[in-house]
């Protein structure tokens, strides 16, 4: 096996990986009403995602690329004990696929993104019609850049994982005669281990020599600002939720000595249930 | 807890005015410099992504003499914010060709800038007539820019005329195994222009026994000039899995023989029973990388120098062990003087042997 073929199945297994966090890991359950998820409960929501994808990413180009993007998330809420401290449990994975164009010079740049956040959610605030969780959340989040441009240096594949905060907010109300519900989340990583080549460090060295570790980077918001932001509208049909919202996700970094800067836009539609979640210890 | 009801309105309110501005404030853009789409903006990102990712300054220095801060005030002269982009282009193209290095290239709708001098400057040493009149009309296509055949005195003649493909083990096992009763074998990669490493690499792992250090590598690890990162010895393997030549082989080069083509005569170049013979190669010692001008140009520039197992930088070439030039007398006569060496080279090893 030459070592181009050794790459191209290395490359793959990261890109089924990429792909694989989208599921989700739960799936015996059964259906009931809509409301924040009690003890051994959890709501989900899969929703289908459609907007606008920015990147900019000087290991690749100096130039600005914009397009459209597509993509699945799945969001978990889970009810753990009431009397722990971190009551609320909140998983989120997506992947995002986006084509954009430099218009200067026809050239194009895909993206494919996946991540994955689990939250541990303390019970700050709660009202009968609000809830306010904030808590400590782990985080990873793979991102590849394809540039059609380069010949010699097409793909930049960045990531990190680490810890970071959580923030939810979730306000009920009724309007029109139905119980509705406004979702506002935000997450934001604060420390970890970034992935990113270290300046021009060709991909084919880095796996050729084995020298990952120059491409490890200590991560902070100083170096990595991060953050993603999630306003939904949730309404009733029958025994379900349909969820429409809007999603913000900013990638803001300077690892490795060059920058990469993405934002993505999307509007997102999906259905939520609730499950009873199968207890493995009784 | 309190278990009030809180008025809908105000919290979704605050809610919005709270995110909004955070997601308002990443419209903008990365806070690393960027360059105005202008003549002096795009001249500047030009010369500054030079100045920060080329990695040969030094070596351009001692053996051309190019100056890069003088380079820029020579040519900074030239741009004016009213000069059209085909006239930026030209200067641009002649800023970088300072560098003589055939990886440095700006690629526009004009055309593809770059500098050709380590090919043009010197001898062709090569005839395409000739060489078909070698292969003849029967030769075998190998596929991926190989064909070969086996000349009259049981020498096998492979022409590599491209890396831009690996050709496949199993094919390269047969290659071997049609000429595996040859006395020696002439691999012309005369004119190559280069391609994948590891298409090279591929190659060359026929003709070694052992391991051995053929060369060394590294990139830049950082925006000065000698920001390098540490040196990577690179070891050829022999294709342990696979038919090996253990017979004479000679290797024929010229000026045309560039990047990926020069690394194949780099890694020959130290193994046993390889005999370089022909010019010196083109060179081509970077690998390159690439990115685009505010305006969308694109521009290529070598990041990772290669240097030989002695060494030595390999950015102008690789030196034959035997030096033959293509002599008028032999062209006129059909005869291609660098075969004809090489032919007499192994059946006189095989004399002596």
């Amino acid at each position: 096996m030459t070592d181009s073929s050794r790459c191209s199945r290395w490359l793959s297994s990261v890109l089924l990986g990429v792909i694989l966090t989208a599921f989700p890991l739960q799936a015996t359950a059964r259906r009931i009403v809509w409301d924040m998820p009690q003890y051994s409960e959890t709501v989900r929501v899969t929703s289908f995602l459609a907007g606008t994808v920015h990147a900019r990413d000087t290991y690749l180009s100096g130039s600005s690329y914009d397009g459209w993007g597509v993509g699945f998330e799945n969001d978990n809420w889970t009810g753990y004990e009431p009397e722990k401290l971190f009551s609320q449990g909140r998983m989120h994975s997506d992947i995002v696929f986006g084509m954009m164009k430099n218009p200067r010079n026809g050239g194009s740049t895909m993206v494919f993104s996946g991540r994955d956040y689990a939250g541990f959610m303390w019970h700050a605030l709660k009202y009968s019609n609000y809830d306010f969780l904030v808590g400590p959340a782990v985080m990873c989040e793979l991102g590849v850049l394809y540039n059609r441009q380069n010949s010699n240096n097409p793909v930049n594949l960045e990531g990190y994982a680490g810890g970071g905060i959580c923030i939810d907010n979730t306000l009920r109300f009724r309007n029109l005669g139905y119980d509705m519900a406004f979702l506002a989340t935000f997450y934001a990583p604060l420390a970890g281990i970034g992935f990113a080549p270290d300046y021009d460090q060709p991909y084919f060295y880095m796996y050729k020599y084995g020298e990952y570790g120059k491409a490890l980077h200590f991560i902070s918001p100083f170096n990595n600002l991060v953050f993603t932001q999630q306003m939904a509208l949730v309404l009733p049909i029958k025994e379900s939720r349909l969820r429409v919202g809007f999603t913000v996700d900013g990638i803001r970094n300077r690892l490795g000595g060059h920058s990469r800067f993405m934002a993505n836009t999307m509007f997102t539609i999906g259905f939520g249930m609730r499950y009873q979640t199968k207890k493995w210890d009784r | 807890m309190n278990r009030k009801r809180l008025n809908p309105v105000i919290v979704m309110a605050v809610l919005i005015t709270a995110l909004l501005p955070i997601s308002c404030s990443w419209s903008g853009e990365a806070p690393d410099r960027e360059y105005s789409n202008t003549p002096r903006g795009n001249f500047m990102a030009l010369w500054t992504i030079m100045d920060e990712h080329y990695c040969f300054f030094d070596l351009k220095k001692d053996k051309l003499g190019v100056d890069w801060d003088e380079v820029k005030t020579r040519y900074a002269a030239s741009i004016s914010d009213d000069m059209s982009d085909r006239s930026l282009f030209e200067v641009l193209c002649k800023m970088i060709g300072e560098l003589r290095d055939g990886h440095v290239n700006l690629t526009s709708a004009y055309d593809y800038g770059r500098n050709w001098s380590w090919k043009t400057d010197y001898p062709a040493n090569f005839s395409k007539d000739l060489q078909e009149r070698y292969l003849g009309a029967d030769y075998i296509i190998g596929g991926n820019g190989y064909c070969y055949r086996i000349l009259e005195d049981n020498i096998g003649y492979l022409v590599v005329e491209s890396f831009d493909k690996a050709m496949s083990d199993s094919r390269l096992n047969v290659m071997f195994n049609n000429m595996a009763l040859c006395n020696g074998l002439i691999i012309d990669i005369r004119d190559n222009g280069g391609g994948q490493l590891t298409a090279s690499e591929s190659l060359a792992s026929r003709f070694t026994e052992k391991k051995v250090t053929v060369s060394y590598t590294c990139y830049k690890n950082g925006p000065g000039h000698n920001d390098f990162s540490r040196l990577h010895r690179n070891e050829l393997s022999p294709a342990v899995h696979d038919l090996r030549w253990i017979k004479p082989v000679v290797v024929l080069t010229n000026r045309g023989c560039f990047s990926s083509a020069n690394d194949f005569a780099c890694i020959m170049k130290p193994l046993e029973n390889v005999t370089l013979m022909g010019d010196t190669t083109g060179g081509g010692g970077g690998m390159p990388m690439s990115s685009e001008l505010p305006n969308g140009w694109v521009v290529r520039f070598s990041s990772a120098p290669t240097f030989d197992a002695d060494m030595n930088h390999v950015e102008f070439g690789v030196a034959p062990h035997i030096r033959v030039d293509m002599k008028d007398e032999d062209v006129q006569a059909g005869v291609d003087t660098y075969i004809e060496s090489a032919r007499a080279f192994i059946n006189d090893k095989l004399v002596n042997f």
